[in-house]
């Protein structure tokens, strides 16, 4: 996609006060602070030597070092008063006002750089700050489960030492495994925390949520995969199956075709018709138990009638003198 | 001669009008301006200069009309310098990580945009930052109406939309003074006082059909705003009997787990918690997991269990 223009002049602006601060910078480490490639960061220095006052004649112009800048160095002779680093703006401080106080609510990231970053954002955003006030985040899932803290940690010291994680861990169909696995990226939908990863009893890529996640210790093998780059496109953390099956849905069930990728099929004020690719059955089943009377109808029928006796025996548990119920 | 990429053209007149000594006209914006030249006619300049005077705004740079004698009926514009600069700011290399972080759960959404631009003014002045995440967060996308409703909400200004109610399906207008948006369980939700209903609602934005109106400001008969919506948490801890072997995960986040007088069951105690969340995770055990406390958590995973038992009764009649 190409990028916005003002986002690109908010770099300029940035990189450009970023420069005037400092002597001298290499391309490469210019790049990686603003988080672009080498070849970006060099156009990104070419248009600010184009630039300057009107008149545009020597001495109108922004500068660099001509013989540093060909040995790959960056530095600024002539900022024409840019030097000044820019406010943040309204909707610049509320997007990242809100999206700090969200992920304070995700277990494993409160910490007191969290803390503090956010009370030195709220000083610099000013009014914008009230403003992202008025958003509120629900304690995420995630945060009833207190052991997903510490997998978490024994992740991410697998993936910054490149190494192989051993897990313990229950699926959908309440079966425990052991699995060694190539640990390629940690993933927030800020109610749950999964690890993507190459699972080599699989062979493929599997999403493991966090607390599913019996135990995970550092193996001593290293890795072979590479952690990933953020990639949104490929941040969907379910597989696609090979079971196609139909869930028509009370229409505030919306949530299952947006959270699970499912194809809207038919839609309106009574109901809503979902099409999902299902990998495991009895993943299907947790998740028609979980929506109860929010599902109206479930086809094939072959599912509908696994999960509703299951149903009936688990309702029966409920009657029975033994099944508990004093 | 190259053409000037928008980027350039908007960077150059940041310069100019920083730097100019008094307000500049749109005229000597166009004949003085890199860029603008490019404009083939007045209407072009008038597009052009309309766009980038948004992007401005949108970038947080304090861009002043002025109108007076000075030039007529023209306009003038400036940069008031005063309020160009960001305030001072000292972040240490674990907070830009964080702040790294913050910057990327809208990847997808319209506020990944201003996200990203926060993000990189920041960097103007911060060190290189240390990642101590090494995670990829998303939050769920906002929908539409959250801009319309956030502006709402800070001016303390009433809404109205039209809203499908979850049970009738049925879509009726309802007058709100937003109080906040709330993310939860991977939805967006707008909290506020309904004066039709009179009461204190949650409505979903998904439900929302069509957009949000914002009416003058009223301040009659205004209601405080309420705390902050907090789920409908379980108060006491629940007592499960769970089959051996059995509902691993729940285990996992168990209080404590022993054997049960019951042959055949183990008692497993969970810490209080979300009771949606709760019931999801127990009703998805099915016959695996009984539930002995609280009243509310058994009403339910029951009200979940009758529901699927009987999606099969088309079946069974035929």
């Amino acid at each position: 996609m190409r990028e916005r223009t003002a986002d690109r002049v908010a770099r300029l602006l940035a990189m450009i006060a970023y420069l005037a601060a400092r002597e001298e910078v290499t391309l490469a480490d210019l790049a990686a602070h603003f988080g672009v490639t080498p070849a970006q960061a060099r156009r990104d220095v070419e248009t600010l030597w184009m630039t300057g006052s009107p008149g545009y004649l020597h001495g109108d112009l922004i500068d660099f070092q001509y013989d540093r800048w060909e040995q790959g160095r960056v530095s600024l002779l002539d900022s024409q008063g840019m030097e000044r680093p820019v406010r943040l703006g309204h909707g610049e401080a509320v997007a990242l006002v809100v999206a700090l106080r969200a992920i304070a609510e995700l277990p494993g990231l409160a910490g007191p750089a969290l803390t503090s970053a956010l009370d030195k954002l709220t000083a610099a955003a000013g009014e914008a700050a009230s403003t992202a006030a008025a958003v509120a985040v629900d304690r995420p899932a995630a945060a009833d489960a207190p052991q997903v803290a510490a997998h978490l940690a024994t992740v991410r010291d697998a993936l910054a030492r490149g190494r192989r994680l051993d897990l313990v861990y229950v699926g959908a169909s309440d079966e425990v495994t052991r699995r060694t696995v190539e640990p390629l990226a940690l993933l927030s939908d800020g109610d749950q925390w999964y690890l993507r990863a190459h699972c080599l009893r699989a062979g493929d890529v599997r999403h493991f949520r966090l607390d599913r996640v019996v135990s995970a210790s550092v193996s001593d093998e290293a890795s072979e995969r590479r952690p990933e780059a953020a990639d949104p496109a490929a941040d969907s953390v379910r597989p696609r199956g090979d079971h196609e099956v139909t869930l028509t849905l009370d229409p505030r069930a919306r949530w299952v075709a947006e959270r699970f990728d499912g194809q809207i099929l038919a839609e309106s004020a009574e109901a809503i018709t979902v099409l999902l690719h299902v990998a495991d059955p009895s993943w299907l089943d947790a998740l028609v138990l979980d929506l109860g009377p929010d599902l109206h109808a479930l086809a094939p029928a072959e599912h509908a009638r696994r999960v509703a006796a299951a149903a009936r025996r688990a309702l029966a548990a409920y009657d029975e003198p033994e099944g508990g119920r004093s | 001669m190259a053409t000037v990429s928008p980027a350039e053209r908007l960077f150059d007149l940041v310069i100019a009008l920083r730097n100019a000594r008094a307000p500049m006209s749109r005229a000597q914006i166009r004949s003085g301006v890199n860029g603008y030249h490019e404009a083939e006619n007045d209407a072009a300049f008038e597009r052009m200069f309309e766009r980038d005077k948004v992007a401005l705004r949108e970038l947080g740079i304090p861009l002043l009309t002025i109108t007076g004698d000075a030039h007529g009926d023209e306009y003038g514009y400036r940069i008031d310098v005063s309020d160009y600069d960001l305030p001072p700011i000292e972040l240490t290399p674990e907070e830009i990580g964080v702040l790294g972080a913050a910057a990327q759960v809208w990847d997808g959404a319209d506020l990944a945009s201003p996200a990203r631009r926060g993000l990189t003014k920041l960097l103007a002045v911060a060190p290189a930052s240390t990642d101590p995440l090494a995670g990829r967060l998303r939050l769920p996308t906002p929908d539409e109406q959250f801009d319309a409703l956030l502006a709402a909400i800070s001016q303390r200004r009433l809404v109205t939309f039209a809203y499908r109610a979850a049970h009738s399906g049925a879509t009726q207008e309802r007058v709100v003074e937003p109080w906040r948006l709330l993310v939860s369980g991977g939805a967006w939700y707008l909290q506020g006082y309904d004066r039709v209903r009179a009461g204190e609602r949650l409505f979903r934005l998904s439900r929302v059909a069509g957009g949000v109106r914002v009416l003058p400001p009223d301040e009659s008969e205004r209601q405080p705003v309420g705390p902050a919506y907090e789920g409908r948490r379980t108060r006491t801890d629940a007592v499960l009997l769970v089959r051996p072997d059995r509902a691993t995960a729940l285990r996992l986040r168990a209080a404590s787990v022993e054997p049960d007088a019951r042959p055949g069951y183990d008692r497993v105690v969970l810490a209080p918690g979300d009771l949606g969340d709760l019931a999801s995770l127990v009703a998805g055990y099915a016959d695996a997991v009984v539930v002995l406390e609280p009243p509310e958590l058994v009403d339910a995973v029951r009200t979940r269990l009758l529901a699927v038992a009987a999606l099969d009764a088309g079946d069974a009649d035929a």
